[in-house]
């Protein structure tokens, strides 16, 4: 099996240290958060049954899925990250710079203006298609253009464009629905329900499932397309298939958590760090990280201030920027 | 733009501060507990009495003073669910548009009894007073303090309902320059106080205006709402536009957006205020 060839060697120790870490972070994290039930409580919740009914609806309606959707977000989002740096063989690579963010956006200031009823259903579906939009659109102009590697540079054009269309919605529209598309956009797991933990768990499991198939001609790739396609690569159908894997991904978070900015950029790098460039451990190292990542983040913005929440993309964001640059801080003194 | 906007909706936030007369409290047993997620409703609560049933509110619910005891449990993005199953209400009044619609359908979702208020209008807010008393227990005062609402706006309205319409600039916002349209809720004052808005058929309700347009409108009057709350507030400098009739004769009125801006059986105090002081300025220009 793939997936036992990558845990040898010394990534052994540091995939066993990863795997812990992620189901220690699972276990302690659901002991945190604003309503104040003690962790005996939630062992009882758990193993048997609860001692009230408002400490079942909390833990089970509310702190578990929380939990297991930043998981599945985390890993998401920092695979895509991973894989579009390795494809793009761009480090500055983020699913963010499709123009998925804006994309889902526009979808959501135009669901949020038009459409005040039935919000549950009609924002994420709406953010999805605005993102999916987007990266059709990305596409096909990288397509005309006839050269992937703009994929990129056409990515933060279309992301302007639509973020100019969803500006001007928003300035005509009203304020308080203006508030609600920003502060929407900042990323937040309040909303989720284990619904939306199955349904990003399933195109989580789609891209690694498709990354173990495909690793060998991803790592080709990264010697350069000409050497690749020696390799007996078809260079152009595999970068389709992953990108468009990518923006699946990226899209369904981005519906249902809103912007959560960085951790896909961030994770890849850290990880790299860690087991190298090669794509297996590098995908699977970046999966388990960004879960991790994702689930203390989302403790720190439910419990650091008692009366309110903090969305989650600003902590993202604030604790990725400065880790990041310590990080090339550090490998430029020592490489 | 998008800064503007929230700074509007900030703005109005910090003008929704509480106040009431501390009407007497009632032993609250077998009342429902309530969560009062906005200030106006906190105010309208604790105006028909029931302010001791309020278990928890959102940010800025300051006035009465028993209200800042209140816990709170989020602001107008957001709502701590975990709080709301926490406390068990029995009732949670919400603000439709000042509430984060996805958290209070996720609250209805797990089965708590919400009650929408969305006071457009000086109806509106008797309308909710008798509402919230009948969901209070409290429908009797509801009824007195509802009834005593109407009469003083019917004795405003008659007051100054007939007078000769001036012209006026009302400035909800400097930096840019924000007015007010048909459908806010600044304009029902202007509507009784009979004073005309060149802006009215804007199709936002808080459109943003540019100088020019302002200067050919020859406004008489201008409206500044100033709230104290805001130590950035500043209001346009309307010195440097003579032009304006109501800069040359100096006829601008300054009132408390604190009161202006709050939905609830205070803003009489301010409807009443505006509208003696365009009263004084229509004095004016009829001597002139």
């Amino acid at each position: 099996m793939n997936f036992f060839r990558v845990i040898k060697g010394k990534n052994a120790w540091i995939f066993s240290g990863m795997i812990i870490l992620t189901l220690f972070s699972i276990v302690m994290s659901i002991t945190f958060g604003p309503a104040t039930i003690t962790s005996n409580d939630i062992f009882q919740c758990v193993v048997n049954e609860c001692a009230s009914p408002m400490h079942d609806m909390v833990i089970w309606q509310i702190r578990i899925p929380r939990v297991l959707v930043g998981l599945v977000a985390g890993m998401g989002l920092a695979c895509a990250g991973a894989i579009l740096q390795n494809v793009t063989r761009n480090p500055l690579a983020d699913p963010y710079l499709f123009g998925i963010i804006s994309g889902a956006g526009l979808g959501a200031t135009i669901a949020t203006l038009i459409l005040s009823e039935e919000q549950m259903l009609a924002l994420p579906l709406a953010a999805f298609l605005g993102a999916l939009f987007s990266v059709i659109i990305v596409f096909g102009i990288a397509t005309l253009l006839r050269n992937m590697n703009h994929l990129l540079l056409t990515g933060v054009a279309v992301s302007f464009m639509l973020g100019s269309i969803s500006h001007f919605i928003l300035y005509l529209g009203d304020p308080f629905a203006t508030n609600r598309v920003i502060f929407w956009l900042m990323g937040s797991l309040t909303r989720v329900e284990m619904f939306h933990f199955y349904l990003i768990s399933i195109m989580v499991l789609l891209t690694l499932v498709t990354i173990f198939a495909f690793h060998r001609q991803i790592d080709a790739l990264l010697l350069g397309d000409e050497s690749a396609a020696s390799l007996g690569v078809n260079v152009d159908k595999l970068r389709i298939i992953l990108l468009a894997l990518c923006a699946a991904v990226t899209a369904t978070i981005v519906a249902y958590c809103g912007g959560i900015g960085f951790v896909g950029l961030m994770i890849p790098h850290i990880v790299r760090q860690l087991v190298g460039v090669t794509t297996m451990p590098l995908i699977v190292g970046s999966a388990l990280i960004g879960g991790c990542f994702l689930v203390w983040v989302d403790v720190l913005a439910r419990s650091a201030l008692s009366s309110v929440e903090i969305p989650i993309g600003i902590i993202t964001s604030a604790i990725g920027s400065i880790f990041f640059l310590a990080i090339m801080y550090r490998t430029r003194k020592t490489g | 733009m998008k800064l503007m906007h929230y700074f509007i909706v900030f703005f109005l936030c910090f003008t929704f501060t509480v106040t009431a007369n501390e009407s007497g409290t009632e032993i609250t047993q077998n009342k429902p507990r309530i969560i009062a997620l906005a200030p106006h409703i906190v105010e309208m609560l604790f105006d028909i009495g029931a302010g001791e049933q309020i278990i928890a509110t959102t940010e800025h619910a300051n006035y009465p003073l028993s209200a800042r005891e209140i816990p709170r449990i989020g602001n107008s993005l957001r709502i701590q669910l975990e709080r709301v199953i926490e406390l068990q209400p029995d009732l949670i009044i919400a603000w439709q548009s000042g509430n984060p619609s996805d958290d209070l359908a996720r609250i209805k979702q797990l089965g708590f009894n919400v009650v929408y208020s969305q006071p457009d209008t000086f109806d509106d807010v008797a309308k909710e007073l008798r509402l919230f008393g009948k969901l209070s227990g409290h429908s009797e005062q509801a009824e007195k303090v509802a009834n005593k609402f109407l009469s003083d706006l019917a004795k405003i309205k008659q007051q100054y309902g007939q007078k000769k319409p001036l012209t006026a600039f009302y400035e909800v916002w400097s930096r840019p320059l924000t007015t007010i349209a048909k459908g806010s809720w600044p304009q029902q004052f202007l509507d009784i106080c009979s004073i005309s808005n060149p802006f009215y058929q804007s199709d936002a309700r808080y459109p943003q205006v540019n100088i020019e347009q302002i200067l050919q409108t020859h406004a008489q009057i201008i409206i500044q709402p100033l709230s104290e709350n805001q130590a950035a507030r500043e209001g346009y400098t309307w010195q440097q536009w003579p032009i304006l009739p109501a800069v040359k004769h100096q006829q601008i009125i300054k009132l408390d957006a604190d009161v202006v801006h709050r939905m609830t059986t205070r803003s009489l105090n301010a409807l009443n205020d505006l509208c003696q002081q365009t009263d004084i300025s229509r004095q004016y220009y009829q001597r002139g």
